[in-house]
């Protein structure tokens, strides 16, 4: 088929001028101006001038057959998708040809060409390699290109029988890394001693499936093996908390809301892929979370995410990046872009864009959360039945994300970057948008029995985990492909996104493909459900696939795993406390700037809040809408007052010191910030998402101590975990070197309120009123602290908010006061301590505060009994002796709240049994002051503040 | 007498259909989201309907440009019903990217599908902006702004292309702007972030010759209930369900 070029250029472009400054910015000041021609390939016999209304638009761009782009100005550019992959854009030009009654285009494919007018050469493709383009899934296409077809094509291999039987141990492993199955050698003997004991060779479509099923990414044996799946079910199982309607089996879990109605969360990583191509990673990232919500009984409907990511500092030298990462911020920009790509169009509110630095983070961390929203009735799935159709729905399959399954649960060394660039997916969010609308009517008409996405390990995890009771017989051939060249495994094993599986029953069958056919979901009968308790499959007149089911799910050898205690060095810090004005101003700075403190607005006002007319309380609020709130609150049920709201706590610097209490306090910080802002924390449910290094007997015993920590914490407390993940491959092999994930566990809370307007925000509120710290406060503890990475040390042990009672009876309070109505505003303390959330509060209300240190420290000896003090054993951090001034200020007292009450409130009003102790009073003047025995010690405008607090992350992402 | 009823036209990757109907329903009014497949396969009418939204969202991924493909099928498919409904002064309101499908259709400015007058170029920043903005409400009469001339309404604003560029020629019938962009004094202002696009002139939504079309930026239907900060958008939905009790 002829091939056509239509090229075009904007008369305004503001991506090219965006790129042009970012460059100069980044040094290329000799770049006079960057022009970006976008150039569209068209197959087919057409006529191209019937196309152009489509193509262009001609207010602005001007389209011709041939470059615009004069040679003599400047190198050229030109940026494509590789030809393996399909453009998002496609379908979409197809469909619109099609209504323009052009029905010979056959195929289509975009490219861009970027002109650098200054520049050389060489220095325009050291631009394009490092900024413009991820050379896993695009490339730089050279100007004498003449390819015969756009289409993505091939031919498949066929399917391979892989004889074990007489392999030793050392061929085993070979073949398992040669193969990508990453399979350890007792999965692989284990699959051996199948072959042997059923007299049958197995297909290499069979052995992909075992490997995949069996991988820790999928079948969580680090988990297993340590114990620790186990171990939080079965406090969420004693806990028994009555409005919990679904745990941990389903795709996501879920609490009951009002009006019968539940709510649900799912929290998933997705560090590997979104290391090495941190666009379409963290772009899947968030199309998996979101399918977790739609997969969760019969089909829930996605009413909010998060996205948090941390990397290594994203200031940090080009040549200190170790070999076998990217440079992370380009980790980080990348990552905004690809959720603004994929959340935006998915029309799901953002409630908690959060970003976050560790050097261990090497291998980035990318979770994301999804919340989700479904009538009680269709919240638990039921089983499918013998002769139900499994109807795959939703994009077409193609080579995209082969072995993601498998490759993402090893390490990651140097080599991965270029050896596994298939596991690496595109992510279109228009084809996901399209099934999320049609899931729900899907489910009210009562087609669904069973629904569940397509995501690690694509239809041979879906169908072999939705047929498992049953048995399920699939016919390969139905599966439409995005590439011809796809052999069976592959069909079986591709990742390919935006899929989902159905097991609808037969005499629904009509009336789903109607919907499906109306919403414009692609979908295709792929099998049905059967009662042979095996999972078959044919592929071109062959059966390629006969497994039982009872191999696939119980045969996993699970190995033990050893467990020795780590011997940390704490190093004590050595900080030198402020005296002066100038000491002062210089520590507020450090804390405002710091990554961890700062404004991140310039990523999250990228990020839709509001659609869906669910928002009440987004990521950002205040007087000017730039105030980070800390919470998040939904009104899911339109017309209707009740509210859903999560927070989120993650702290990488607290794992480094003390695992275990770093994920107590986790959950400490996460049910605080809810509690504070008017949710009662019996009424309240818990995510958790844990991403460490690759196993060691060091690692394994930390895990094992955070999940305990956890389970029985939760268990005290009476809050649930409903549902989790885990990832252990946190580690990245340099060669020489090995770089580990700090221990990291997320904790995100879901709770509902009965009345979205009750809920309490952090920025003051009025002048005069005074603001009081409430629970525990000890300046000795600066460990672990953003005041402490500021100065480049970590400390020795972290702040301990006490016994599991004085936590419930803290949050009991709050709750009580808060509907009494008794405090005006409020929030949990978290890092950059009492400094940064007063900053905060001032910011968004554009009063301002007068803190005396004085009384503040008065009351603290009051509030922290002696024995406390001195019952804990061996002083650690420097100063202990000492109160420090700055330790109050800046120690991060997880636990402990700020509130603002009016000016007539009496402290000894408080209810008895909970600490708190006059902090200072808000203030007209917009500053930030802080009283001594007699002095002012420091004080400072806002305005000059927010000058250290709103650059550093603008920094790195413009 | 049958209430009106507003179709709420929902495209493949529309996603604030739903948010509509609740601000329409809170406001008085009925309405019904209507697959544009269902009105290209002939299955809907839109004379079926008294008033219509196209609501925001990325309609067919916002591929080749925001609302060109939705644009391009209500033209090449739908053109004879849509000049019907324009032709009875049926109340017609494009938010966002519905918006974005009604320039690209050419029905706003100029009423005249096919032909585009106007377009919403990529903001200024080259991003998608998330912001709670101001608009000053202009003298312009338009059944959506009734009664509401001179006052600055509080919503949430979020898109990536919304910096309006007229047609040069017709400059001579200069458009009929609806909202502007204010400060926090109320003034129109090209100042980032209060005028989140760079929007010229603070252009925030215009209106057709009859008043009856308005397309704009902001989302009114977030700012409508009473969970959401402001409740200013629901003006809007109040003027249109008054005009269809009164017509």
């Amino acid at each position: 088929m002829p091939i056509h070029s239509v090229y075009t250029l904007s008369k305004d472009d503001a991506e090219a001028r965006s790129w042009h400054s970012f460059f100069r910015r980044h040094g290329y000041s000799e770049l006079s101006n960057l022009i970006i021609e976008r150039v569209y390939w068209l197959e087919g016999n057409i006529e191209v001038e019937k196309l152009l209304p489509l193509l262009a638009n001609p207010l602005y761009q001007q389209t011709s057959s041939r470059t615009q782009l004069k040679p003599e100005m400047g190198p050229v550019v030109e940026i494509a998708y590789r030809p393996a992959v399909t453009d998002p854009e496609t379908p979409s030009i197809l469909a619109g040809a099609r209504a323009l009654g052009e029905d010979g285009l056959e195929f289509a494919r975009l490219s861009k060409r970027y002109q650098f007018v200054g520049l050389e050469e060489a220095g325009a493709r050291k631009i394009a390699a490092r900024f413009l383009y991820n050379k896993i899934v695009e490339r730089v296409r050279e100007p004498n290109e003449t390819p015969t077809t756009l289409r993505p094509s091939g031919k498949p291999d066929p399917v391979t029988s892989i004889a074990l039987a007489l392999l030793n141990d050392e061929q085993l492993m070979a073949l398992s890394r040669q193969h990508s199955w990453y399979a350890p050698l007792a999965q692989m003997r284990a699959i051996q001693g199948h072959e042997r004991s059923r007299g049958r060779v197995l297909t290499d479509a069979e052995i992909e499936i075992v490997a995949q099923t069996w991988s820790d990414h999928c079948y969580h044996t680090t988990w297993k093996s340590l114990g620790l799946l186990r171990r939080l079910t079965k406090a969420t199982e004693r806990i028994h908390h009555p409005l919990v309607v679904s745990v941990f089996k389903d795709n996501a879990g879920g609490i009951e809301f009002y009006d019968d109605w539940v709510v649900t969360i799912k929290g998933e990583t997705h560090n590997f892929p979104s290391s090495i191509a941190p666009f379409g990673g963290v772009a899947t990232k968030h199309g998996g979370v979101i399918r977790d919500t739609l997969g969760f009984g019969k089909g829930a409907y996605p009413i909010g995410g998060t996205t948090i990511m941390g990397t290594m500092d994203p200031r940090m030298a080009e040549d200190a990046v170790p070999p076998g990462a990217l440079h992370p911020q380009l980790v980080v920009t990348e990552s905004i872009r690809a959720t603004a790509y994929y959340t935006n169009p998915m029309g799901i509110p953002m409630m908690h864009p959060i970003y976050r630095q560790h050097p261990g983070y090497a291998k980035c961390l990318a979770l994301g959360h999804s919340v989700g929203l479904i009538p009680k009735k269709h919240a638990l799935k039921d089983a499918p039945q013998p002769g139900d159709v499994a109807l795959l729905i939703g994009g077409e399959t193609g080579r995209d994300g082969i072995h993601g399954a498998t490759v993402s649960s090893t390490g990651m060394t140097g080599e991965t970057l270029e050896r596994e660039s298939a596991a690496v997916q595109i992510g279109h969010p228009i084809t996901e948008r399209r099934f999320t609308s049609a899931i729900p009517v899907l489910r009210e008409a009562d087609c669904i029995r069973s629904i569940t996405d397509l995501g690690a390990g694509g239809i041979s995890c879906a169908a072999g985990e939705m047929g498992a009771e049953t048995g399920v017989a699939l016919n390969l051939d139905a599966v439409p492909l995005k590439d011809q060249g796809l052999t069976a495994w592959e069909i079986l094993l591709s990742e390919s996104q935006e899929r989902m599986l159905l097991a609808v029953p037969p005499e629904k069958l009509d009336q789903a493909q109607e919907i499906l056919d109306c919403y414009e979901v692609g979908h295709c009968v792929l099998g049905h459900f059967t009662d042979t308790k095996r999972l078959e499959a044919v592929w071109r007149g062959g059966k390629v696939v006969n497994l039982e089911m009872s191999f696939l799910w119980e045969a996993c050898p699970i190995e033990p795993l050893e467990e020795v205690e780590p011997r940390r060095q704490p190093k004590l810090l050595d900080i030198p406390e402020p005296r002066s004005q100038e000491e002062w101003g210089g520590a507020f700075r450090r804390v405002l700037s710091h990554y961890h403190g700062c404004d991140q607005s310039s990523a999250g006002s990228r990020f839709d809040t509001t659609v869906q007319g669910r928002t009440a309380v987004g990521p950002y609020g205040g007087r000017n809408h730039q105030m980070p709130t800390n919470i998040a609150v939904s009104a899911p049920l339109h017309g209707k007052p009740y509210g859903v709201i999560t927070t989120i706590a993650m702290n990488p610097f607290y794992g480094e010191i003390d695992p275990a209490q770093m994920a107590r306090l986790m959950m400490v910080e996460a049910i605080t910030k809810a509690v504070v802002a008017g949710a009662d924390f019996r009424e309240m449910a818990l995510c958790d998402n844990f991403y460490t290094p690759k196993v060691r007997p060091g690692v394994a015993w930390d895990l094992s101590r955070m999940v305990e920590t956890i389970a029985d914490f939760s268990v005290a407390i009476g809050v649930p975990f409903i549902s989790g993940k885990d990832s252990s491959s946190g580690t990245l092999d340099c060669g020489d070197r090995k770089i580990e994930v700090p221990l990291t566990l997320a904790v995100a809370t879901l709770g509902r309120i009965p009345n979205v307007k009750k809920i309490v925000t952090k920025e003051f509120k009025r002048a005069g009123n005074k603001l009081l710290l409430v629970g525990g406060c000890d300046a000795s503890y600066l460990a672990g602290t953003v005041y402490a990475d500021s100065y480049g040390q970590r400390g020795a042990r972290l702040y301990d908010p006490g016994p599991t009672k004085s936590i419930m009876r803290l949050w009991d309070a709050l709750h009580q006061l808060h509907n009494a109505g008794k405090y005006v505003s409020g929030s949990a303390i978290a890092e950059g301590g009492v400094g940064l959330r007063l900053f905060e509060a001032a910011y968004g209300s554009g009063l301002g505060a007068d803190i005396d240190l004085v009384r503040m420290e008065a009351g603290f000896g009051k509030i922290l009994p002696r024995r406390e003090l001195k019952g804990r054993g061996k002083i650690d951090d420097a100063h202990r002796a000492k109160l420090r001034s700055d330790g109050l200020v800046f120690g991060e007292f997880i636990g402990s709240v700020i509130l603002e009450v009016p000016s007539d409130f009496k402290i000894e009003s408080f209810p008895r049994g909970v600490s708190c102790t006059p902090l200072g009073e808000v203030i007209t003047e917009p500053i930030l002051k802080l009283r001594g025995a007699e002095t002012i010690l420091w004080q400072d405008s806002i305005s000059a503040l927010t000058q250290s607090w709103n650059k550093t992350f603008q920094e790195v992402v413009e | 007498m049958r209430q009106a009823v507003t179709a709420i036209l929902y495209a493949p990757g529309t996603n604030c259909h739903e948010e509509t109907g609740a601000a329409i329903e809170l406001a008085g009014g009925k309405s019904e989201v209507v697959l544009l497949h269902d009105l290209m396969e002939g299955r809907r009418g839109l004379g079926d309907y008294q008033a219509a939204v196209i609501p925001g969202g990325f309609s067919y991924g916002d591929h080749l440009g925001a609302g060109r493909i939705y644009g391009t099928l209500l033209v090449a498919k739908l053109r004879q019903q849509l000049v019907k409904f324009l032709e009875a002064k049926k109340p017609l309101l494009g938010i966002c990217n519905g918006f974005q499908v009604l320039a690209e259709a050419g029905i706003l400015p100029g009423r005249s599908p096919g032909k585009r007058g106007l377009a919403l170029l990529e903001n200024q920043s080259a991003r998608f902006e998330d912001r709670k903005i101001r608009l000053v409400v202009s003298a312009e009469k338009t059944l959506w702004t009734e009664s509401l001339q001179g006052e600055v309404l509080a919503m949430p604003t979020a898109h990536g292309e919304g910096r309006p560029l007229f047609c040069e020629t017709s400059s001579a019938q200069s458009p009929r702007v609806a909202f502007r962009f204010a400060d926090g004094a109320g003034n129109p202002t090209t100042r980032y972030p209060e005028n989140p696009n760079g929007a010229p002139g603070s252009v925030a939504g215009i209106t057709d010759a009859t008043g009856m079309v308005l397309g704009l930026m902001p989302h009114p239907e977030r700012a409508s209930l009473p969970a959401h900060y402001s409740q200013d958008g629901l003006k809007l939905f109040l003027n249109l369900v008054q005009w269809l009790r009164r017509s």
